[in-house]
């Protein structure tokens, strides 16, 4: 593992960072709030490192759902990182499997992202994986342990606009990976498909499987079209 | 319900269910050599999914989808994704973004 790479892997990590500190501080907030411990919201952090999941986990918490519900429900969740760790594979040949197997737990829509724009011109390493993947994920854990410590002070993050944090971070990291025609058609129409979907059927809204049913389409109407690279 | 065992089996059966989709695919498949067409396939993955994150945290920013000019995510939106496009940095998108959402929250409030 080399030193520069893993300097640029933290390097790259800090935007996700800073995006991450609102989401892992309310998640932190929320968790204390239904009943969990400072020691058990960041455990949470430490073990799952998915935000959207935690926050449904929280959800049926607060409802007095069970817990098989919470479980099921983080499993559709998920099961887009099967996508996106499939799409990643053929980047990683460089790196030992096992390595790249353990580093993939900090596999995340926004490290997903970031890495998948700079394997567009640089090899994956070790370092650089590293270096992104585990600092993002210290950031998630701080921020969540900073939430849940210090949680009742602050009640109202929307008026600093920290709502906007991760609709900002994904409204780039869409930017970055749109390289062609096609992507621009690609997203589009998943995008709509994702809305027509959640509309029609509304329960894929609270367990994002309309995103997978949506990524699905997409990507299957992607290999369609006819097009040259950039 | 909120009973500490019942918490702690929580977290570790999410644990398992967040990390295994993550996981295995490249534990399983990094030797693997990939046909063409399905390397085309999963290159459309990310646009497709990013397209569809993008939407749904703009479109429907409290999980029902509202597409009106009372959304102020829509209007955040608009600053942010031309920051995107001309700079191409996450960091000052991530700024313009957060700005003009704490501008037109406290503007949307006031009025």
């Amino acid at each position: 593992m080399k030193k520069q790479d893993l300097v640029e892997g933290i390097k790259a990590s800090f935007p996700i960072v800073l995006g991450y500190l609102p989401l892992g501080f309310a998640f932190g907030v929320l968790a204390t709030e239904v009943g969990m411990t400072i020691f058990q919201a960041t455990l949470m952090s430490v073990m799952c490192f998915t935000g959207a999941g935690q926050y449904i986990a929280i959800g049926v918490l607060q409802a007095g759902g069970a817990i098989i519900t919470a479980i099921v429900a983080n499993l559709l969740v998920n099961l887009r990182y099967f996508l996106f760790a499939t799409s990643m594979v053929p980047h990683l040949k460089d790196i030992p499997t096992g390595i790249a197997a353990a580093l993939s737990y900090g596999l995340t829509d926004e490290t997903y992202a970031v890495a998948m724009t700079y394997y567009q011109k640089n090899k994956a390493t070790t370092g650089y994986v590293a270096g992104l993947n585990l600092t993002s994920h210290a950031g998630w854990i701080g921020s969540t342990l900073l939430g849940a410590w210090m949680g009742t002070l602050i009640t109202n993050t929307d008026q600093f606009g920290l709502g906007f944090a991760l609709p900002a971070m994904y409204t780039c990291l869409l930017v970055f990976v749109i390289t062609k025609r096609s992507d621009v058609i690609v997203a589009l129409a998943s995008a709509l498909l994702c809305l027509i979907v959640g509309y029609l059927i509304p329960v894929s809204m609270s367990n994002l499987s309309n995103i997978i049913i949506a990524t699905l389409i997409g990507a299957t109407l992607g290999v369609f079209l006819n097009d040259k690279r950039n | 319900m909120t009973n500490g065992t019942s918490i702690f089996l929580m977290i570790i059966g999410v644990s398992i269910v967040s990390l295994l989709p993550r996981i295995l695919p490249v534990a399983l498949l990094s030797k693997y050599e990939f046909p063409e067409v399905l390397k085309r396939w999963l290159s459309y993955v990310a646009p497709a999914v990013l397209g569809a994150l993008t939407a749904l945290s703009v479109l429907a920013p409290e999980g029902d989808i509202n597409i009106s000019i009372g959304n102020i995510y829509i209007w955040a939106f608009i600053p942010t994704f031309i920051v995107a496009i001309k700079t191409r940095s996450l960091f000052y998108t991530l700024l313009v973004g957060i700005v003009s959402m704490a501008v037109i929250y406290n503007l949307s409030i006031i009025s």
